[in-house]
């Protein structure tokens, strides 16, 4: 498969990832900002990050959004995907009903799901905190990589399932080695979709967090009304740089992996 | 180990419904507790009445939705749905290119979607504030717009309805663009070679071959989109300079500065049957259609 | 079915019933918060000093030292949430949320909090530095006696303006009718402050709940519409600096902010008169450390503590003891600016009357 794409092509997508980029480039630049209110260039500083270190809010808050967002990622993943799995492939009574319930999730307004939740959290006297923000995330995300990995699944072509099964493959070992590859590049858009709706959200969060349990997204947005201090800047840089990294070393391990 | 697997196994081949039940049972389990019940608790808040400093108070009645049935929320209503729309109308044309460019990438393939989600690692407010700075008066794409002489006056591309289409499309492009590399990614070159070497152009073999293909996820990201987009708020709020009311605003101000929580829950769920009833339809239409051929 | 279906059947069913199980184990090790009635009487003594307290607030409106020098000295450990609108905090309360011990509400939020029960009485014997508050922020209609709330800082809405644009002080909320700075000028993204605005300006209460007065006050708000660039609130002071915005609408201290930045900046109390308000420390019910909290609220009345937090945030301390210490300090309403402010209290039932004209001035 040599064919390179049409040039027209090549520069529209060079331009979309421009266009998704640029806001990202000017946070970056502003994190070395020498003023607090990220409006005009004032000259080079890196006071912000060391200002980081003394934030222990920010920090806290990362911490919490990743312990958050991997713990929510891996269950919304793979209830998900055995969600889609169950519908694509069987038909059974209410398939249709439950399908169309799977959008209740996506079309709620993010305050009503809040509410209702803290509320019914309040009901089953759950204490407030990662663990409710968790569960918010996973039942906001299980939808999101339904719909995805569905995508994935249809048309997808059985044949080899099949050849497996005949060939005298076990269900299980079947769904390990061959359906879970072929699905591979579902489940990982899917999961990518679900830890950045994770990491991001605020509405659901603010509203079913408990006292200490404050997530990124939380400490930033409570500064809206005084002034986004750069050191959100800072943050936000260095968590591009570390995933830029693991990304880097991931593809290379992966490739070194592909080799042997 | 290998004894329980084999009696599990004959166990689901004796029940298929078993099996079905047993993929699906605890992603259904965990939507029903934690989603379903407590939207339930919203519904009876709906049809009650609203309590003096908020939340409610006993006595049924369908007020809230009564209330809702009159030109300036049904504007508001059909407005949102308008600028959705649009939204995944442009989502689609500029996601559907970046999807396939990135299922033909070969090796580049997973660095290249992690860089489609990778901005949104970062806070959304610092990202709209960052916007904020290109778009404004006085900001980056204006001067340099006026340096470069293309421009006399600068250009007022902040709090308008552009600003919102675009943060609304910068916000949701990953939703379109991931499902539907998702489904294009199984697209297989010698489908494609086989379709050329039979003579068929560049237009055809699209149109014939990747574009069925992708169908799938180009459905999928296009709900993703457009359902989600009918909530957003905060988008109207700091791009639009909160000069106008989506759908979203409305229900964000009846649990916040109105505190009638039963007229924030009946339209929610007003929007949401509306919703579910079009999901529905297109499902049914769905599945009275032939599969394609593989 | 044979015995081995059955225990297969079982098996299966426990795994998918996994969240069943863990749910109680959850329920059973969680701590349900109960309200301690000795709380609601504020005479009764409160118990030895806790060793944690959880308190829900605006962001940035402590200074940097206060909470580490506070542990310190109490041997507390102190854990702090954040929420950027009063509103989303009530909600929160009354949606059951509990386990904060201070929150920090504004004026007729306060009226709320009382009404719905969710705000418990200050045990003032604790509170041995009351004497330093200035009597200007005491016994005010929202909390007579400050029954439930400590005065923490204080503020006025007023125009900020830049001086370079606008030659004359803008003395008047008329200013955002002046079609000479269309596009210039935001007010605002708050019903209570627009609204409020709007019926200063036609010589009313900005609590007004009179059908005639507010459909004035409506109609004032759409003709100054077609004039703003935008509904901003306090984010608005990044574009005062770089004069994309000539004149918001805003809170002293946050114009006081971009002064500092941009000297040009002014800032100016309009003659028809505007809000002035106050937000308070309140136990929160369902506290779980009161002791804590009464004795931070104690620990920030000191002359030096409040000074600090005033200079770091740039608002009005109601400490009047702490006034000498801040080297340029907000200086109190006088007499004459003081009856032209008024409180915002909560408007009750019609709320919903306000709420629905918002949303025609938004639709518009």
């Amino acid at each position: 498969m040599g064919r390179s794409l049409p040039r027209w092509l090549v520069a529209l997508v060079a331009a979309v990832y421009a266009f998704l980029h640029l806001p990202i480039l000017v946070l970056v630049a502003f994190s070395f900002n020498a003023s607090k209110f990220s409006v005009e260039w004032t000259g080079f500083s890196l006071e912000w990050y060391r200002r980081l270190l003394e934030r222990d809010d920010i920090l806290r808050g990362l911490r919490a959004s990743l312990v958050v967002g991997l713990l929510a990622t891996v269950i919304a993943t793979l209830l998900g995907t055995l969600l889609a799995l169950g519908l694509a492939r069987h038909r059974f009574r209410g398939r249709r009903a439950l399908e169309a319930l799977l959008y209740v999730p996506i079309v709620t307004p993010e305050i009503v799901a809040g509410i209702s939740l803290l509320i019914f959290y309040v009901l089953i006297g759950l204490p407030l905190g990662l663990a409710t923000i968790t569960i918010a995330h996973v039942a906001f995300c299980i939808s999101f990589v339904v719909v995805v990995v569905l995508a994935r699944l249809e048309g997808m072509d059985e044949s080899l399932e099949e050849a497996a099964l005949i060939l005298g493959a076990d269900e299980i070992t079947t769904f390990w080695r061959v359906t879970v590859p072929q699905l591979w590049p579902g489940i990982l858009s899917a999961a990518l979709l679900a830890f950045t709706m994770s990491f991001d959200d605020f509405v659901i969060t603010s509203l079913v967090a408990g006292p200490g349990s404050s997530t990124l997204p939380l400490v930033v947005y409570s500064m809206v009304r005084r002034n986004i201090e750069p050191s959100i800047n800072a943050i936000s840089t260095l968590i591009l740089l570390v995933t830029t990294l693991l990304i880097y070393l991931a593809d290379r391990y992966g490739r070194q992996r592909a080799r042997s | 180990m290998p004894l329980a697997r084999q009696r599990l196994l004959a166990w689901l081949r004796r029940r298929p419904e078993a099996r079905a039940w047993s993929l699906v049972g605890p992603g259904v389990l965990f939507l029903v507790v934690f989603f379903l019940l407590p939207l339930l608790i919203m519904a009876a808040y709906s049809v009650m009445s609203r309590g003096e400093y908020g939340g409610v108070e006993r006595g049924l009645t369908l007020e809230s939705y009564r209330r809702f049935f009159v030109p300036i929320y049904l504007t508001i209503l059909g407005r949102t749905f308008g600028v959705s729309l649009v939204c995944t109308a442009i989502c689609l044309v500029l996601g559907y290119p970046v999807a396939y460019a990135i299922a033909r990438s070969g090796r580049w393939k997973n660095p290249l979607l992690f860089l489609v989600v990778l901005p949104f690692w970062t806070s959304f407010l610092v990202r709209t504030f960052a916007m904020i700075f290109l778009l404004r008066d006085t900001g980056l794409v204006n001067t340099w717009l006026l340096r470069l002489g293309v421009i006399r006056e600068p250009l007022t591309m902040l709090y308008t309805p552009f600003s919102v289409m675009v943060g609304l499309v910068y916000g949701y492009l990953p939703f379109m663009i991931l499902p539907i590399y998702a489904s294009l990614e199984k697209l297989d070159g010698s489908l494609l070679e086989a379709a050329e070497v039979l003579g068929a152009r560049p237009a055809a073999r699209f149109r014939q071959v990747t574009l069925p293909l992708s169908l799938p996820g180009v459905v999928a990201g296009s709900l993703l989109v457009f359902i989600p987009a009918l909530g957003s708020f905060l988008t109207t709020d700091l791009l639009g300079g909160a000069k106008e009311m989506m759908i979203g605003n409305l229900v964000q101000n009846q649990f916040a500065a109105a505190r009638n929580w039963p007229f924030g829950s009946a339209a929610s769920f007003i929007l949401m049957v509306l919703v579910l009833a079009a999901v529905l339809v297109y499902l049914r239409i769905r599945d009275r259609r032939p599969m394609a051929a593989a | 079915m044979t015995g081995l279906d059955r225990r297969e059947f079982v098996r299966r069913a426990a795994a998918l019933g996994l969240s069943l199980p863990a749910a109680t184990a959850l329920l059973a090790a969680c701590r349900p918060v109960r309200h301690d009635p000795a709380l609601d009487d504020p005479g009764r003594a409160l118990g030895p000093l806790e060793r944690e307290l959880a308190i829900y607030i605006w962001s940035d409106y402590v200074a940097p030292d206060t909470i580490p020098d506070f542990e310190k000295e109490f041997g507390v450990a102190v854990t702090m949430d954040f929420y950027d609108s009063n509103e989303e905090m009530l909600a929160k309360l009354q949606a059951g949320a509990r386990g904060y011990d201070i929150v920090v509400p504004s004026t007729y939020i306060v009226e709320v909090l009382v009404a719905t029960g969710l705000a418990l009485p200050l045990h003032r014997q604790y509170l041995t530095n009351w004497g330093n508050l200035s009597p200007i922020f005491l016994d005010h209609a929202f909390d007579p006696g400050n029954r439930y709330t400590m005065p923490w800082m204080w503020g006025v809405t007023g125009i900020a303006y830049r001086r370079d644009r606008i030659p004359d002080p803008p003395a008047s909320w008329e200013i955002f009718l002046d079609p000479r700075y269309r596009g210039k000028m935001t007010q605002a993204d708050d019903e209570r402050d627009v609204i409020g605005a709007w019926l200063r300006y036609r010589g009313h209460s900005l609590n007004a709940t009179d059908p005639a007065q507010l459909e004035a006050a409506k109609r004032d708000a759409i003709h100054a519409k077609q004039n703003l660039k935008a509904y901003i609130s306090a984010p608005v002071k990044g574009q005062l600096i770089t004069g994309d915005v000539w004149a918001a609408q805003i809170w002293n201290g946050d114009a006081e902010q971009a002064r500092m930045e941009q000297p040009q900046v002014g800032f100016v109390l309009p003659q028809e008169g505007s809000t002035i308000w106050l937000d308070s420390l309140v136990m929160a019910r369902g506290a779980r450390h009161p002791r804590a909290a009464h004795e931070f609220m104690n620990y920030v009345l000191r002359p030096p503590v409040a000074a600090a937090v005033s200079t770091a945030t740039g608002y009005g301390t109601p400490n009047r003891e702490a006034l000498g210490l801040i080297e340029h300090p907000v200086q109190y309403p006088s007499g004459e600016e003081l009856a032209r402010l008024e409180y915002q209290r909560d408007l009750g039932r019609d709320t919903a009357t306000w709420d629905q004209l918002w949303t025609e001035i938004k639709a518009s």
